[in-house]
């Protein structure tokens, strides 16, 4: 068993998106969308981190953080 | 019996320097540690030919010297380094005596049965395993063979120059023509603490000089009440160096190399770097390396964002395998921090027998449901493994990255407590 080093370290998503809005989370509806909120960091360093944070409501009532890394383009959930 | 001595002059300078040994050519010396007194440290060869010593205030060195460069220590490497040394010659079976990085001493005769019947064939295969440029030498007595390795000239990569061993016997006519700035080193180390230089070594030194003894032949000479009278103690213990005499060889005892590390991102001080010293301390204690065993004496090391590092040595009053008690030990040191840190590093540096515990007869509820919670834990471990029970650190919960919230530490459980019912800080 690989050992967890950290609970929130994101995980890759598959988002469907409509003009640049998650329609479908994993497979299921997104209901809403609640907040959303831009996060720039590091970008002092090599790495610089921007994401574009989501805070939605799919079809089940169950609320989900996810957020599209800006530089990649890729969707990751997180808790 | 003969003692085997390896010598690696600036082995914190060469640290320091790391790959760049061409410095050594010019003048260049260790600058002070942070907190520390405002002397320089080792210096190199061309910076010793202006006069600069070890121990000498910073303003002197650099009137003496004003090209003098001065790199910032890096004792996290130096004892790395030196460490890795030490085991290797614990590998092939010597019982080795340490006392700074660059010095160590070993005795020969139990080794001879291994390596060879001569004794030159054990120094020799020491040398080997060594694996880098040293010197090395042999005599009845640990100064005598410190004394004699000075003079040797450097083994290793190719260079195989040969190996003297003082026969016993010979030591007091061997060291009497030899200068009596020799005593410096080994009074420093036999006199202080380890880690800490007494001045008051490198001031004998000094008055021996200026009443015209020079040679340590010029000291054993002297009468020994007249030394007493004049010098003391420490006297007393140079005039014994000086005719052969030396205390036996203390070696220590090999033991597992148990050392967690963590790099921080970005450089930390203050608070971040107590978390990760709180995540440092439950790495080490889940260490299954630690077989049980209480820590007696820790070492934090931390690599600065200037560049060197810096280290300190928090020794328990009593050993203890309770985070808390050895937090209370650690973090204050944490504040002597001159720079923020890019790296962090703990070391246990004594460890003691497995801990038992004491039942006790009329245990209380709280210490039943803490041994039943440690059982519990135990057999969790053992159904799904080690990283099966872990616990979430507080890392930097103010930060706007989530990932950096929090980490997983090893759970160890209420038992490696040795305070019954107290809460670890931080968990959830």
């Amino acid at each position: 068993m690989s050992r967890p080093t950290n609970p929130y370290a994101p995980r890759a998503i598959t988002v469907a998106t409509v003009g640049g809005r998650p329609r479908r989370i994993a497979g299921r509806a997104v209901e809403a969308v609640r907040d959303q909120w831009l996060v720039e960091d590091r970008w002092w360093t090599a790495a610089p981190l921007r994401r574009h944070y989501l805070e939605v409501v799919l079809a089940g009532g169950r609320c989900l953080v996810v957020y599209r890394d800006v530089a990649t383009g890729r969707w990751y959930e997180q808790r | 019996m003969t003692i085997g001595c390896i010598l690696i002059p600036r082995f914190a300078l060469l640290a320091a320097v790391g790959g760049r040994r061409e410095m050594l050519a010019g003048p260049v010396a260790l600058a002070p540690e942070p907190g520390r007194e405002q002397a320089v440290g080792e210096a190199s060869g061309a910076a010793e030919a202006f006069g600069i010593r070890p121990g000498m205030p910073v303003s002197e060195a650099l009137g003496r010297c004003p090209q003098l460069a001065l790199r910032p220590p890096d004792p996290g490497r130096t004892a790395s380094g030196w460490e890795r040394i030490l085991r290797r010659l614990e590998s092939i079976g010597a019982a080795v005596e340490s006392n700074r990085a660059g010095e160590a001493f070993f005795a020969v005769d139990g080794l001879s049965g291994i390596w060879g019947p001569r004794r030159e064939d054990v120094l020799a295969r020491a040398g080997r395993a060594v694996g880098t440029p040293a010197r090395i030498a042999g005599a009845p007595t640990r100064f005598c063979a410190r004394a004699a390795a000075t003079m040797a000239r450097s083994r290793g990569r190719g260079r195989a120059a040969p190996i003297r061993v003082v026969a016993a016997g010979g030591e007091r006519e061997f060291l009497a023509p030899l200068p009596v700035d020799l005593l410096d080193c080994a009074l420093r180390d036999r006199m202080a603490p380890p880690g800490r230089d007494d001045p008051a070594a490198g001031r004998l030194v000094a008055a021996l000089e200026r009443l015209g003894v020079r040679t340590l032949g010029d000291l054993a000479g002297l009468p020994r009440i007249a030394i007493a009278d004049r010098f003391g103690a420490l006297g007393l213990r140079a005039h014994d160096l000086a005719r052969g005499l030396d205390t036996p060889l203390r070696p220590r005892t090999p033991h597992e190399d148990l050392v967690q590390a963590i790099g921080l991102p970005e450089a930390a001080c203050g608070p971040q770097l107590e978390r990760a010293l709180d995540l440092l301390i439950e790495r080490l204690l889940g260490d299954p390396r630690r077989q049980g065993r209480a820590i007696r004496a820790l070492s934090v090391e931390a690599r600065l964002a200037g560049g060197g590092s810096w280290s300190a040595t928090a020794v328990l009053r009593s050993a203890s395998a309770s985070p808390e008690r050895l937090r209370l030990a650690v973090a204050p040191k944490l504040g002597k921090l001159a720079a923020p840190a890019t790296a962090l590093a703990l070391r246990a540096v004594d460890t003691t027998a497995a801990a038992g515990s004491q039942p006790t007869l009329d245990g209380n509820p709280r210490d039943r449901r803490r041994e039943r919670l440690t059982e519990a834990v135990r057999q969790v471990r053992v159904a799904a493994g080690r990283d099966a029970v872990l616990r979430v650190l507080d890392v930097d919960p103010g930060s706007r990255v989530p990932e950096r919230w929090a980490t997983l530490a090893p759970y160890n459980g209420p038992g490696d407590s040795d305070e019954p019912g107290h809460d670890r800080r931080g968990g959830r």
